[in-house]
């Protein structure tokens, strides 16, 4: 069973399907605006709490909002900043992660030092705390988490620069006359990226997840902009009669962080084999 | 003279945070060597000897606490970054380990062409021709410009690190263990094109490695190592089967007969 699950992960259809499902989530998200029937964000009181009609497809929640409007406007937000914080934590880590790894000595040690320091916390009591200082919003839930992810990121890239440096290819480059930066950048960065991206795939989850259980603790996104996390958490008063306003965005982010982790782990038990090339 | 290395000293020192630096037996002790221009030195030794040090600190990546090295007449560690960029154009290199020596994610022209963008600036089809004739120099085909290296066997790979490290056409060639990864057809013809090499460009050799029947057929000169220390010198290679050194009569006495049935059974 065990080792079915393992090729069942493997195979080029796990990654494929993930990847449709993801590919037509960042549609959704492109194109929201354009396909969403109604305004996500009108109020219309008279229509409150509505069932599923042909009208409202899933019905309307406590203010007469859209629901399947308000949900693929909300795979803006959740894949968008998931999406931001991904590349940026990716490369504050990579500039961080290689200077340590490449320079070494006390420059590496105390970069190091620094990010275990942050890693020792649990991230999200971390982004808590960052959000306390900065107040709630989206930008600072953003800015919060770069903050905790890139060291991840960076402590990992430096464990692999480490190790690349003691090849031999970095010495023959520094022989063929090559500078510190065209050795990480021809070098280095080559070897180190493509593990990171597929490791990144699983961070993206995370993300998702981080930034809904914010957005319902209410220290995220701010009503009105529909956010499924945000959504979750207006709908938890209605829990006993209308459970759906819960369900729906719960389902989006559970497919989502789903897709993105069997994709991540589909990617890395494909191509994270060391290989020797 | 084309190197002249003077009284070398070097000690790896452990640096630590916390723990105050804790010296260590030297690596090399007072050290030095010669190396002509045109010539091939053989530097023999049992592993831990400090040969690769050596060699390192030849090729100017690790400077040494203690002595000096002159190439072509120019302090390698004092001279200013411009001289040492220039000086260092000449020094080249082939590692033991063909697979760890070239970046994996490169093609055969990338690697190759990496010395070259550096000091040459080349136009697009001139480095794409030198290339080429770089790779038929060394046993290969330009068409082997756009293959990866897993797509070359290890004496293949070896040729491109060769190409390499000629391609500046330097004056001498550090060859650390080149061949000792290699099976004994591939070390004969990768020997054969060093030989090559050497004579139509003059170039000049350190050939460092345990295997004395390698070295004896390569090189003008042998000089013998021994836990960091120099202790035999022969400026004719053939004076290293007169030595009184425990060393090197060890290491001489190591070789093996060219065949098995002249071997004296070790049965009484």
């Amino acid at each position: 069973m065990i080792a079915n699950i393992g090729t069942v992960l493997k195979s080029k259809k796990t990654i494929v399907v993930c990847s449709i499902l993801l590919l037509l989530f960042a549609v959704i998200a492109v194109f929201a605006p354009w396909i969403s029937p109604h305004d996500p964000v009108k109020v219309n009181l008279a229509l409150k709490l509505k069932p599923p009609s042909a009208e409202h497809l899933l019905g309307t929640d406590h203010l007469g909002r859209d629901n399947l409007s308000r949900l693929l406007h909300g795979s803006r937000i959740s894949l968008g900043v998931a999406f931001l914080i991904f590349v940026s934590a990716i490369g504050i880590g990579l500039l961080v992660g290689t200077i340590a790894g490449y320079l070494g000595g006390w420059v590496d040690a105390v970069l190091m030092r620094f990010c275990e320091g942050v890693m020792a916390f649990p991230s999200l009591v971390l982004v808590m705390g960052i959000v306390g200082i900065f107040g709630p919003g989206l930008m600072q839930v953003v800015l919060a988490l770069m903050m905790v992810h890139w060291v991840y990121y960076a402590r990992m890239i430096r464990t692999m620069v480490v190790s690349l440096k003691q090849r031999e290819f970095i010495t023959a480059a520094r022989i063929s006359g090559s500078s510190p930066w065209t050795i990480i950048r021809k070098h280095l960065i080559p070897n180190v990226l493509p593990p990171i991206l597929v490791m990144g795939t699983l961070e993206m989850g995370w993300a998702i997840m981080d930034i809904s259980a914010l957005s319902f603790l209410g220290l995220g996104v701010q009503p009105p902009t529909p956010e499924w996390g945000a959504m979750i958490h207006e709908g938890k008063n209605f829990i006993r009669s209308h459970p759906e306003l819960m369900i729906f965005p719960g389902l989006m982010i559970l497919l989502v962080v789903i897709a993105f982790n069997v994709l991540g782990e589909a990617l890395s038990e494909r191509y994270g084999v060391k290989r020797r090339y | 003279m084309l190197l002249q290395v003077n009284g070398v000293t070097h000690t790896y020192r452990e640096t630590s945070l916390f723990r105050r630096r804790v010296a260590k037996a030297p690596v090399l002790s007072n050290v030095s060597l010669t190396i002509e221009e045109g010539k091939c030195v053989g530097l023999l030794g049992t592993s831990g000897a400090g040969k690769s040090t050596l060699g390192k600190v030849i090729l100017g990546l690790q400077a040494p606490q203690q002595g000096q090295v002159l190439f072509q007449g120019e302090d390698l560690y004092q001279a200013s970054a411009h001289t040492r960029k220039r000086l260092r154009r000449d020094l080249q290199v082939v590692f033991q380990d063909c697979y760890s020596s070239v970046n994996p994610r490169m093609t055969a022209e990338q690697i190759i062409g990496e010395p070259l963008e550096n000091y040459e600036r080349l136009s697009v089809g001139e480095q794409k021709r030198r290339i080429g004739d770089l790779l038929e120099m060394v046993g290969l085909t330009p068409a082997d410009m756009r293959k990866y290296p897993y797509q070359f066997s290890g004496g293949q790979l070896q040729r491109i690190n060769i190409a390499r490290a000629i391609a500046l056409k330097p004056k001498l060639i550090v060859l650390d263990e080149s061949v000792s990864s290699l099976d004994m057809v591939n070390q004969t013809l990768i020997l054969d094109l060093f030989r090559e090499l050497q004579s139509a460009f003059g170039l000049s050799y350190l050939f460092i490695t345990h295997d004395i029947k390698a070295a004896y057929s390569i090189s003008d000169a042998l000089a013998v190592m021994e836990k960091g220390k120099m202790v035999e010198m022969c400026h004719d290679k053939n004076g290293i089967f007169t030595s009184e050194h425990p060393a090197v009569k060890s290491l001489v006495s190591s070789i093996l007969p060219e065949h098995p049935r002249q071997r004296v059974l070790l049965s009484r």
